[in-house]
């Protein structure tokens, strides 16, 4: 009997005393305490230590934009790291070129802070929040394509150009055990600091869409944050050349709606590529800002019409269209504003230039 | 068998939820090293290589860009549709770059099968030899490869 | 304690003649999975032979400074396999701390050699030889060496296996588990070149 109370003793004795051992070693080893964040020069922020840059900057309201969560996979939270960063670790080094290693660019979702720190982030930055919203209307624009409209809770304000995106926060559903994040450019006028849209269409095995097309409902709440992204109406005076079919056409009506308001006098237009007449939406909304815009023409081609589909409009492929559109010295006055898959992009960036658009003028919505 | 670290990540990467709803795996029970390597043999014993596989499925993935959408021919004898939708996806090994998300459909004319791949898998085949598990949606049997592109053996 | 055999003897033993892998046969489940590539053989290697040394080392210790005055040697199984885990769990931390390189090429493999055999394995064989401090310091560090050796000699022979044609039932642990045979047939020549106990 009293074997077995010494045996047990003696372990137990033994594991609480590595126990502590553990318990002290990670309070003083483990732990970084806080540390000094400061942010182009003058924004101090307090953080607990030891954590991914990426974390702690987000949750002092300073969103870096990531498409992996903080993974490392993704390669879009680049940080300049002035001081407090040690070497570079061999995840961050495949992101890293040998031009942005000078510059001391790191990876902030690998790249762990454990002393004080100084960065440098670009100002667009500073406008970037977390929004909580509600779910006011969810339309459907095809088969395919729903129109989500969202209201700002908490009285807060958004501030954007026409033409940029915002991340999406899905929830933990179904299947899934973890939130992600997917971006979606907005198709609502910025002047409605209280309201976005989005257009959202359905992909298969997608993570967000199956949330948006078959859980979301009227009323829910929705999380996002943004504004990102450099895809905007350029303050000239050339005339524009838009070209995007299907959920591409959410940032081109914002910058139609916007230069609605501001009754801008440039020439526009748009085409809109499509198969068929069921993949046609917004008819009704495009008619009004050909109404709205002094100069405005809204042009829809469809590759395949079907029979029923009773179409007089133009036929073939969008970038054929364009072509014959686009008359002789147009280019050299013109803009071009695309979005689409990069095969689209690639056809339409060769239709313009061969018009005489020259290739820096052409901009394109380049997450995607 | 127990998994490499890095092997248990990328079977962590491949769970419904994280990168595609439905993950990569399906309802295989078998470890993430077990489906490699048997679907390794599979492509040995038919005398071909990955990268080979991998190659014609760019192959026809070229082809068929030009089509934006549509189905286009491609000499001899096939249908090759390409469709990109937005955002791109990471790959759940860990390679840096993330792929674009495009869909390939290749109708094989001259003995009626067809298949429907993405760009991403172009990657998980040629670079890590995964066709993903047995019961996922998009479970690429090499052979149904071999017949739809008719793909040539190599001499090994 | 058996003073007549010299550290250095068992140090070049461990490696070669009573390999512990090979010869034992313990530390075989993370050998067999991770012995596919080179790179991941070294850095599971060089963090074994670090454990093994220097818990043979810690192991020694208890065991002669602690349980053997208090009569409590049979506790050794237990007491042994907690010091390890303790150990491990503290050197974790200490190389999170101070190095992330090498915490992103050796910490991964930590929380796996925990539980591998063969650390526990070279700790009780110490004890049943009757080692001294040094004797067994030489075992633990020549027995992590000769396990890594092992891993990396079959990771390059797998390297070359990729291109042989493997019949199907035996792909993957099978042809393995026979290539680890055979190199064991092969040690099995060094039997009785050094005695070291």
């Amino acid at each position: 009997m009293s074997a077995l109370l010494i045996s047990v003793g003696a372990i137990t004795a033994l594991s609480s005393i590595l126990a502590l051992l553990m318990v002290i070693a990670d309070a003083t080893i483990g732990n970084y305490g806080e540390v000094k964040i400061t942010v182009n020069g003058d924004k101090e922020l307090i953080v607990k230590g030891g954590r991914p840059l990426l974390g702690s900057l987000m949750e002092e309201g300073i969103f870096i934009p990531s498409a992996c969560g903080g993974r490392g996979s993704c390669g879009l939270c680049k940080v300049k790291v002035l001081e407090g960063a040690g070497q570079y670790l061999p995840t961050e080094l495949p992101w890293i070129s040998k031009e942005e290693q000078k510059e001391n660019i790191r990876l902030s979702c690998q790249l762990k802070v454990k002393t004080d720190f100084k960065i440098e982030i670009p100002e667009e930055l500073f406008n970037v929040r977390e929004y909580r919203t509600k779910l006011v209307k969810l339309r459907d624009l095809t088969h395919d394509i729903k129109e989500v409209n969202l209201e700002l809770l908490d009285g807060q304000e958004i501030k954007y150009t026409a033409g940029q995106f915002i991340q999406f926060k899905v929830p933990a559903y179904e299947l899934t055990d973890e939130p992600v994040y997917r971006a979606y450019s907005m198709s609502s006028v910025p002047s409605d600091t209280r309201h976005i849209q989005l257009e959202i269409r359905l992909v298969p095995n997608g993570i967000c869409t199956t949330y948006v097309h078959n859980h979301l409902k009227e009323g829910d709440e929705v999380i996002f944050n943004g504004p990102y992204g450099d895809f905007f109406l350029r303050d000239t005076e050339a005339e524009i050349i838009c070209i995007a079919g299907g959920s591409g056409m959410a940032p081109i009506k914002s910058i139609l709606m916007d230069m609605a308001e501001k009754q801008n006098p440039r020439r526009v237009r748009y085409f809109f590529g499509a198969r068929g007449r069921r993949d046609l939406f917004l008819l009704d909304e495009m008619k009004e800002l050909e109404g709205k815009l002094p100069n405005f023409t809204f042009v829809p081609v469809l590759s395949n019409p079907e029979e029923g589909d009773d179409w007089d409009g133009e036929t073939g492929w969008v970038t054929d269209a364009v072509d014959r559109h686009m008359a002789e010295g147009d280019g050299a006055k013109s803009e071009g504003y695309l979005c689409g898959s990069p095969g689209m992009i690639d056809a339409c960036i060769k239709v313009l230039t061969a018009n005489g658009i020259p290739k820096e003028k052409i901009y394109f919505d380049n997450f995607g | 068998m127990k998994e490499s670290p890095q092997l248990k990540i990328a079977e962590a990467n491949m769970r419904p939820g994280v990168i595609t709803l439905n993950g990569f795996l399906g309802h295989d029970t078998r470890p993430l090293g077990d489906i490699l390597v048997a679907d390794e043999g599979t492509v040995r014993r038919m005398g071909l290589t990955h990268v080979s596989i991998a190659e014609k499925m760019r192959h026809f993935l070229d082809a068929g860009m030009t089509g934006l959408g549509e189905f286009v021919d491609v000499e001899p004898h096939f249908e090759v549709m390409v469709q990109s939708v937005r955002g791109k996806l990471p790959c759940p090994f860990g390679d840096p770059g993330l792929i674009p998300k495009t869909n390939v459909t290749v109708v094989n004319r001259s003995n009626g099968k067809q298949i429907t791949y993405t760009e991403f898998h172009i990657h998980l085949v040629g670079q890590h030899g995964f066709y993903e598990g047995h019961g996922s949606p998009f479970r690429l049997e090499p052979k149904l490869l071999q017949e739809v592109l008719e793909i040539e053996p190599l001499d090994l | 304690m058996n003073e007549t055999i010299y550290p250095v003897a068992i140090f070049f033993a461990a490696i070669f003649t009573n390999n512990i892998l090979l010869t034992n046969y313990l530390g075989m489940c993370s050998f067999l999975s991770v012995s596919k590539e080179l790179k991941t053989s070294l850095g599971l290697g060089a963090a074994v032979t670090f454990v093994m040394a220097t818990t043979t080392l810690l192991n020694w210790i208890v065991y002669h400074q602690l349980l053997i005055p208090l009569k409590l040697d049979y506790l050794r199984f237990i007491v042994f396999i907690i010091v390890i885990a303790a150990f491990v769990q503290l050197v974790e931390m200490i190389i999170e701390r101070v190095s992330e390189g090498l915490y992103a090429a050796l910490g991964i493999f930590l929380p796996l050699i925990t539980v591998n055999c063969a650390i526990l394995g070279v700790s009780l064989f110490m004890v049943i030889r009757e080692y001294s401090l040094a004797a067994s310091f030489a075992y633990g560090l020549g027995s992590g060496i000769g396990w890594s050796l092992a891993i990396l000699a079959m990771a390059g022979i797998r390297q070359k296996l990729a291109k042989a044609r493997v019949p199907k039932g035996l792909e993957g642990a099978g042809i393995t588990l026979i290539i680890t045979g055979m190199m064991a047939l092969a040690f099995m020549g060094f039997t009785g070149m050094i005695n070291i106990s």
